[in-house]
């Protein structure tokens, strides 16, 4: 009887999740009148590799902050794969930095996905780096240039594979 | 003669008129056949604000998977709580503040939207860290930028209320009002 009544929230619970996987992912990347320095940080993998921020200059960094609940950040999480995947080789890279989960949870969302991720993943646990960003709601990303400045920054989920995105990291890689 | 109720709407719409721009908007209700449980849509100048009405087993599935406290799941579950998705559909600079909003009882006792700093306060004092899935308390949205979240009404379940919400574009202030909401039922038997 608990797993018929457990059964019926999870397939509830998914149909409310379908309600909220409506809205269309755009492509709109808004640009910052005045670009600021990205707030560097250090932060661990899944598999507690380190990371330096400071490390990416000279790449072009798609930094999108993200948790495995939140639906448009599932959604848009391929089209990040995508663009990853066109610019191997390039001075371009995406980093994902996760907020609050653990790394089994991280593992286990990622593999359910249409694509998994090879990008790196980040562990944010307390937050402190999206606090750093001014992130006030998943998923927010931000575009920065080879010289550690934020040029664009999108908040809600977007289609990163979409040529207008694509053509603005061309811009930032071309400078 | 005015009917009553037309007199009372007239008297919320000149009010917010005092403060800047007043949007009927248009919106809609759906009602998803297979839970029963409705979505209010509502699209005014620019802003475009979704209401989902949640059911308190899946607010608890939420908090519980985040380690909640009982009694925390319990308290917000005690609200009327909706998942809300805003967006900018306008061409310009949109800003909220959910401080801004505020909602009116079936008795027409007006009521302001508590707000997610609110929540954290009180959720830092029970030594909850998580900070998230609730609605930001206020926002710079770009064009095509949104954003979702629970908002949480402090009313019974099933309970009927209007929202009065506002925001900005380009500094200029808009208001608008969703009439008649309403609160999910405790559980999906009762729809």
């Amino acid at each position: 009887m608990p797993k018929i009544i457990f059964l019926i929230i999870s397939l509830f619970s998914l149909s409310v999740q379908a309600a909220w996987e409506q809205p269309e992912l755009g492509f709109k990347l808004s640009p910052l009148s005045k670009p600021v320095d990205a707030p560097n940080f250090v932060l661990n993998d899944m598999d507690e590799y380190e990371y330096d921020f400071s490390e990416y200059r000279g790449k072009v960094v798609l930094l999108n902050f993200w948790a495995t609940w939140c639906p448009p950040c599932k959604r848009e999480m391929p089209s990040m794969q995508r663009v990853y995947q066109n610019h191997q080789g390039d001075d371009f890279t995406v980093l994902a930095i996760n907020q609050m989960e653990d790394g089994d949870r991280i593992f286990s969302f990622t593999g359910g996905l249409e694509l998994r991720p090879t990008f790196n993943i980040l562990l944010d646990p307390d937050s402190q780096v999206s606090q750093a960003y001014n992130v006030r709601g998943l998923p927010t990303t931000y575009l920065i240039d080879k010289k550690g400045k934020i040029r664009y920054r999108a908040v809600g989920g977007r289609e990163f594979d979409h040529p207008e995105v694509e053509k603005i990291i061309q811009g930032l890689m071309n400078e | 003669m005015i009917p009553l109720h037309l007199l009372f709407r007239y008297s919320i719409f000149a009010s917010l008129c005092l403060s800047g721009i007043v949007n009927a908007g248009n919106s809609s209700v759906h009602k998803n056949e297979q839970s029963g449980l409705l979505t209010f849509t509502s699209e005014d100048d620019g802003f475009s604000i979704e209401l989902i009405q949640l059911l308190p087993d899946f607010v608890h599935a939420v908090y519980a998977k985040h380690d909640f406290p009982q009694a925390e799941i319990d308290r917000i579950n005690s609200y009327c709580v909706f998942g809300s998705i805003i967006k900018n559909t306008s061409q310009q600079q949109l800003a909220y503040r959910v401080s801004d909003w505020s909602y009116i009882d079936a008795q027409g006792k007006k009521y302001p939207v508590k707000t997610k700093t609110q929540w954290l306060q009180e959720w830092q004092k029970a030594g909850i860290k998580f900070s998230w899935t609730l609605l930001p308390d206020q926002g710079v949205f770009e064009v095509g930028d949104w954003q979702q979240g629970f908002t949480t009404i402090k009313l019974p379940k099933e309970s009927h209320f209007d929202l009065i919400y506002r925001w900005t574009l380009d500094g200029v202030a808009h208001s608008g009002t969703f009439k008649d909401l309403s609160c999910a039922p405790e559980d999906i038997k009762q729809q």
